[in-house]
């Protein structure tokens, strides 16, 4: 680990989305050959199978915007509520190794339950569809923020750590001084991570009993055996995906622009 | 805060669990000796004779199995929040905070003690400016040299004016010029400031150039020579070097180098 990434996320991030937007170039030759592949397969396929562009341009631009809406703003609301929950979890275990011992394995286990399963439980549990997707989000992406974050914390060098103590700081100051600016980096490549997370789990929860949303866009498509419209709705999810990740990268950049 | 303090040092023992065996390893044997307010003192010896051990230990860090430091009267360790602003360290890496710039990581401290802001910055200006970095207020810790950083670190150790400076074998990793000027520079602002200064160091040259007194610590972890440099003539100053050297080698005290030096020498 290097002087200037204390906590050495920096490759991690780097990894998971900046590259895409450092090399513009390179990014955009791979998706122009990727699309002249589909065009080249969409001529020799049925339509039923492999639409052209043309079908799925003219699917793209007649979706039900609103359903985008929806779908990101529960996407917004269960992150904002993940990440919360995950960082006042992550700091309580991270302040006191007892209440760790007692929490890590309930998040292990909470990390090891298939998706489908908390879809199920959900709607044996709940009555409300938003209460049901909202669930389902917060209990698949909180863990991720709890574990990553408590890894941030716990990866803070002893040499800053014991810089720090020498000063005498309160329990707080220690925290906000230190612990939670280092753990910074990682925070951020753990909300990429539940970005892309979340979008693929809220389209499965709203698969499931929901009557708005991009999941249910595609149920509808999929009940009209409307392929085009499939290929569209997952072009923008992808499209949803890709923004969010530059957004980030942007806050990111600037945020973290102490290092090098 | 101003003044300097008084430190006494009585039985002190360590022992560590060791990693590898159920015997525990002895980091400090067993230390006793006093330092005056206002005196500055270099502690000198081999790598694993317990020198930071014994400064963890002053910083209220770490805790000793056996015996017991006190600082003014009372111990870092036990009354740990006591010492807040009256004892501040120079670590042998700058540990600077990466994310903040020259100016917040010498404003850190008075953060800590909750000083007014602006008063946090008038005063972090000031000390950057007597360390000549006036020009370097907002860079980041990456955009400076090894020197300049080093620089920083002793800004925010100065800048709570505390009553007992401690400093980790803060000036040997940079080149002879650097830790040079920037041994200079301490020497000077603890002398200027009267404060109690305890530098760690294996470099004798670094302890000798200190002209207080010097703590030879043998392995493991006890007092092999406790030298007051006052009055020495540059003829005893040039032999004691040598002196030093085989004592650390031998690891046996000489008792010969700590014999009080007449006025007249």
């Amino acid at each position: 680990m290097s002087e200037k990434d204390p906590i050495g996320s920096k490759a991690l991030a780097g990894f998971i989305g900046r590259d895409a937007f450092r090399r513009p170039g390179e990014t955009l030759i791979a998706v122009a050959i990727f699309a002249i592949v589909w065009e080249l397969l969409a001529w020799v396929c049925p339509p039923y199978v492999i639409p052209g562009w043309g079908r799925i341009f003219h699917s793209f631009i007649e979706l039900n915007g609103d359903f985008v809406i929806i779908s990101l703003l529960r996407v917004a609301a269960a992150l904002v509520i993940s990440f919360v929950l995950g960082l006042g979890v992550a700091v309580a275990m991270y302040s006191s190794a007892s209440f760790e011992r007692y929490a890590k394995p309930l998040v292990r286990l909470f990390m090891a339950v298939p998706v489908v399963c908390w879809i199920l439980f959900s709607v044996l549990w709940f009555r409300g569809v938003e209460f049901r997707i909202a669930f389902v989000l917060v209990v698949t992406c909180a863990p991720v923020f709890i574990v990553d974050c408590l890894d941030g914390m716990k990866g803070v060098q002893k040499d800053l750590r014991d810089m720090l103590r020498s000063f005498r700081p309160t329990r707080l100051q220690f925290l906000t001084k230190l612990i939670l600016p280092a753990t910074l980096p990682v925070i951020f490549t753990s909300w990429k991570i539940n970005i892309s997370l979340a979008i693929r789990v809220v389209t499965i929860a709203e698969l499931v009993g929901a009557v708005s949303g991009i999941g249910y866009g595609l149920v509808v498509a999929q009940e009209l055996f409307s392929v085009a419209d499939v290929f569209a709705w997952t072009l923008v999810l992808v499209i949803i995906l890709f923004v969010a990740e530059a957004i980030l990268g942007r806050i990111e950049g600037r945020m973290l622009r102490w290092r090098v | 805060m101003t003044g300097a303090i008084d430190i006494e040092v009585c039985g002190l023992q360590k022992l560590f669990q060791s990693t590898v065996s159920d015997t525990p390893v002895l980091a400090i044997d067993r230390l006793d000796f006093e330092i005056r307010a206002g005196e500055m003192v270099a502690i000198v010896g081999q790598t694993g004779c317990g020198k930071s051990t014994f400064l963890n230990m002053l910083i209220g860090l770490d805790r000793p199995t056996r015996g017991h430091i006190t600082i003014g009267g009372r111990k870092p360790y036990d009354d740990f929040d006591h010492f807040r602003g009256v004892l501040a360290t120079v670590f042998q890496q700058d540990r600077l905070l990466p994310w903040r710039s020259a100016l917040d990581n010498v404003r850190l401290p008075l953060e800590l003690l909750g000083n007014d802001r602006h008063e946090q910055t008038a005063r972090a200006r000031v000390w950057l400016d007597r360390l000549g970095l006036s020009q370097f207020v907002g860079a980041y810790p990456h955009e400076l040299s090894g020197g300049m950083r080093q620089r920083v670190a002793l800004a925010r150790a100065f800048v709570v004016g505390p009553q007992l400076l401690l400093a980790d074998e803060a000036f040997g990793h940079l080149d002879e010029v650097t830790s040079a000027a920037l041994r200079t520079d301490f020497i000077n602002l603890a002398r200027n400031e009267g404060k109690t200064a305890i530098v760690v160091t294996h470099q004798l040259e670094e302890a000798i150039e200190m002209g207080g007194r010097i703590l030879v610590f043998g392995r493991p972890g006890h007092l092999l020579a406790d030298i007051h440099l006052a009055n020495w003539s540059s003829a005893r100053l040039s032999r004691l070097r040598g002196d030093i050297q085989q004592m650390l080698q031998s690891n046996v005290p000489n008792r010969d180098i700590t014999k009080p030096v007449p006025k007249e020498l």
